[in-house]
């Protein structure tokens, strides 16, 4: 198997390298490459992302990793589209590790359709091209009269036809063309009309793998019993008692380490199947050395932000005019509060690892590959070209899947046994050592004239940086100020935002939405408390900020992003105008609208949420309009579900979500205590697109960041504003 | 170690299992059934949602001694090939979207339209409360909900 996969890499390299190549069909799992003659043709791979065979079915290879964004249907979507094919026979794999650049894998910043757009509607094409040109040489006609139609070529002179199956023999002995015509965007027929998710029924008849589910030949199974406090390590250990447990094969320990992933000291209890290891773990005995940053707590932090808060920042980061002048003048202030949260995916962190003397097999869902094999590599000494990693599908990533410490912490069991390992994380491991959503602390200014203008604008944001857990402590990059540096988007005269940086003993992580979610929140809340003060009407004082202002680049630097608050303004308009605002509100109901750009996913989004007030601190929602600008749409029925979701993602989060830490350990232990939106929770929500023609843009994290605000400027209008999220810990309840 | 006969989706098995042996370890690990989910193994999030003689029942709950002639239904026995009124509603209203939760989403919602054919939306949100979904896939799980009623009393 290994020597497959070495000669199917250098296979690949060689032919998207080479153009003009030929590119028969090799890649045939199981088969050896080397073996097959090239004239015994197969299939036609034109590209690393799609190959046709005989029987004219196409099979598209995925680059992105699937964990339910749906990108295994967008992506083949866009493929099939210039392809000129019936979506339906259109297949999907996984792209095998190593068949794509370096990087190319990497799923997550809500990225995928924006940087494979243009990529697989060329792969498209020049398969397309091929069969074209594999068709006019069996006409012995010139192109021009060969036309593509729905997975046939047609000769437009006497309306003949030939499948695609039966021309890929010929097609893949052509040269592989340097330029293409893309179709026009108005042709599309596949692009834009919804699909359902791919392989929809292996999942709803429990067939779909998630790595939860992999299984390999002698397989074991592992779970792991880690150092409560991060970078600990381990004294003693007395697993008498476990070894009894029936099924128990073998106990192992193994270090912590340091960036990237913070792996944490542990002992592994290895046995022929789960329940034996579960129970195994209980009875192990164990001392740790905790270290000395063994008594931090989230209440000390969050005493620290506040003050923290009220000195200069930290790194400036972004400047407009001069604040200075105004400072204190007709000034307002607020501080909000955000908790560290967790990801929180229904299927536990898992990995399975077989170490053979120098090989290192690896099984899992991995949203950036090449990071953790490239770590691996480096962590355990096994060579690059020895490791093998085989992808799965993902129960839910949400950004907890970007990191890999799992996945290292298999490969330091595996090493230790001569049999391939599953490790599973029970649910607690999961919510007591995961990568948290970063706690996080603001304290906003703002000064307005004395003719009712916002003049002066200031941002202080105060957080626990990611990137102190994955570079170390000397990283000085403001990470967290997405859409609060040069991309803020209110038109206000002086500007001035900064970040100071908080250390604190707990592993930090992206989560779907990211800084966009910490800063929107905010950002979103403060500019409604302005207007109040100013008596303006929250949605016409945000647009008065918006709509006269162009288009602008975020810098002058290689790729610069740019802004567009009359997309901000349009995305708040269409939420106001289908829920209603003009109207006049029953008794007791209240609207609150929020507003934003996800901008380097290049969509824009917004909610409006309608709620009825049933005591001073009890609410229902009764409506939820959500609106997105994602340019072009690809699958606009994906797209309603990631707003669905999304919403219900961002709602678990406003109202409950909170991860609180003393002593330096996660004090929620699972479901029970860090509650997810239940069925009965969910409101009803409506969830409207911009019709646009832009380049399409991102999806999965846009419909997140706009909920928390929205609901918080409806209650703050019902009498108290909610500053501190989860809303629950200021004494709401709802229905 | 002691062994017990099973009726799992219509067959008959035998495993050799502990006796506190949680039956959701026993259709993953022991019977290949990979299609009952883990996700808590504390009644937490209905991921391993079975049905047991006919009620939804958390596998990670029941310890292979107490399973023993009782009739057990999983994902992979609710149908043939994903025909049940619950898989085919769940088709048509595209509800996954990861899909890990999915199966113990429709074993909750099968035993339930299974006793119940017309329940009241009350019932079905307590019922299905039962089930967490981290990709928040509710708002569909209603609508499959009720393309399943209409189904099931055509």
């Amino acid at each position: 198997m290994k020597k497959e996969q070495i000669d199917r890499r250098s296979f690949i390299k060689l032919s998207s390298l080479a153009s003009g190549s030929l590119a028969i069909g090799f890649m045939i799992p199981g088969l050896s490459a080397l073996a097959l003659p090239v004239e015994e043709c197969l299939f036609f791979q034109p590209s690393v992302y799609l190959k046709i065979d005989k029987q004219g079915r196409v099979t598209v290879f995925v680059a992105k990793q699937e964990s339910g964004q749906g990108v295994d249907t967008a992506l083949p979507m866009i493929v099939a589209e210039e392809l000129d094919v019936d979506f339906r026979n259109v297949y999907t794999e996984i792209a095998p590790y190593g068949t794509l650049k370096e990087g190319e894998h990497d799923t997550g910043g809500s990225q995928s359709v924006l940087n494979m757009y243009t990529p697989l509607r060329h792969a498209g094409a020049i398969a397309k091209a091929m069969l074209i040109s594999a068709a006019a040489n069996v006409w012995q006609v010139d192109v021009s009269k060969c036309a593509a139609d729905n997975g046939e070529v047609v000769n437009t002179i006497n309306m003949q036809r030939i499948k695609y199956g039966e021309l890929v023999c010929q097609a893949a002995l052509l040269p592989i063309p340097k330029e293409v015509v893309l179709k026009n965007p108005k042709d599309f027929k596949i692009i834009g009309k919804s699909e359902k998710r791919n392989k929809l029924n292996d999942i709803l008849i429990g067939k779909a793998k998630y790595g939860m589910d992999i299984k390999v030949e002698g397989m074991l199974y592992a779970v792991a019993e880690r150092c409560p406090v991060l970078d600990g390590t381990l004294i003693k250990l007395d697993d008498t008692a476990a070894k009894k447990i029936p099924g128990v094969i073998k106990i192992v320990s193994y270090t912590g380490t340091g960036a990237p992933m913070h792996v944490r000291a542990a002992v592994a209890v290895i046995a022929t199947n789960t329940w034996a290891a579960i129970k195994a773990k209980r009875l192990l005995n164990i001392t740790w050395d905790e270290g000395k940053k063994n008594n931090e707590s989230t209440e000390v932090l969050f005493k620290a932000f506040e003050l923290k808060a009220n000195t200069k920042p930290q790194i400036s980061v972004f400047n407009k005019g001069d604040i200075t002048k105004l400072a204190g003048k007709n000034e307002i202030t607020a501080n909000y509060a955000q908790p560290f949260l967790a990801h929180a995916t229904i299927e536990p962190m898992n990995f399975v690892a077989s170490v053979k003397g120098e090989n290192l097999e690896l099984w899992g869902g991995l949203q950036i590959p090449d990071w953790a094999v490239n770590t691996i590599a480096e962590v355990t000494k096994i060579k690059k070209k020895n490791i093998k990693l085989n992808l799965a599908m993902m129960g839910g990533a949400f950004g907890r899947r970007i990191h890999f410490d799992f996945a290292i912490e298999a490969v330091k069991i595996a090493q230790q046994i001569d049999k391939p390992v599953k490790l599973i994380w029970e649910r607690t491991d999961d919510m007591q050592h995961s990568m948290y959503r970063p706690a996080n602390y603001h304290q906003l200014k703002a000064n307005t004239d004395d003719k009712g203008n916002l003049i002066g604008w200031q941002h202080h944001v105060l957080g626990t940086p990611v990137a102190y857990m994955t570079n170390g402590l000397q990283e000085k990059h403001p990470e967290e100020m997405e859409g609060v540096n040069a991309a803020f988007y209110y038109d206000i005269p002086n500007v001035n935002t900064g970040y100071t940086a908080v250390d604190f003993n707990i592993n930090r992580g992206w989560l779907r939405s990211v800084d966009i979610c910490v800063n929107t929140f905010p950002v979103e809340c403060f500019i409604d408390e302005v207007a109040a003060k100013l008596k303006k009407d929250p949605l016409a004082f945000r647009l008065s900020l918006l709509e006269n202002r162009a288009d602008f680049k975020t810098g002058n630097q290689p790729g610069a992003m740019t802004q567009s608050p009359s997309r901000i303004a349009g995305v708040l308009k269409m939420v106001a105008d289908k829920i209603g605002y003009a109207e006049a509100r029953k008794p007791n109901h209240f609207i609150g609208v929020a507003t934003h750009s996800f901008i380097f996913a290049k969509s824009y989004a917004a909610h409006a949420i309608e709620i009825e007030m049933l005591e001073p601190k009890k609410f229902v929602i009764k409506r939820v309009v959500a609106a997105i600008d994602c340019g072009l749409v690809i699958n606009p029925d994906g797209l309603l579900n990631q707003m669905q979701g999304g919403f219900a993602f961002a709602l678990t989060q406003a109202l409950k979500g909170e991860i609180t830490i003393k002593n330096s350990r996660v004090l929620q232990d699972g479901f029970y205590s860090y509650e997810l939106l239940s069925y009965g929770e969910m409101p009803p929500i409506e969830v409207y697109m911009v019709d646009s023609k832009e380049e399409p843009g991102g999806v999965g994290e846009v419909g997140v960041s706009t909920v928390a605000p929205a609901l918080c400027n409806a209650l703050a209008l019902a009498g108290h504003r909610p500053r501190t999220l989860p809303i629950r810990n200021e004494g709401y309840s709802w229905l | 170690m002691p062994s017990f006969s099973l009726h799992v989706n219509n067959k008959d098995y035998t495993v050799e299992a502990e006796a506190d042996m949680p039956l959701l370890w026993v259709l993953r690990d022991l019977l290949d059934l990979t299609g009952t989910k883990y996700g808590c193994g504390v009644a937490s999030c209905g991921a391993c949602t079975v049905m047991m003689d006919g009620n939804a029942v958390y596998s990670c709950q029941r310890t292979v001694g107490s399973c023993v002639n009782k009739k057990i239904i999983t994902i992979e026995g609710l149908s043939e090939n994903g025909t049940h009124p619950v898989q085919k509603a769940w088709q048509q209203a595209a509800v996954p979207q990861c899909g890990y939760c999915q199966p113990g989403q429709m074993m909750t919602a099968a035993a339930l339209l299974g006793k119940n054919k017309r329940p009241s939306d009350e019932v079905i949100s307590s019922e299905m409360s039962k089930n967490l979904c981290r990709c928040g896939t509710y708002h569909r799980i209603k609508e499959a909900m009720h393309i399943a009623i209409e189904e099931i009393n055509k």
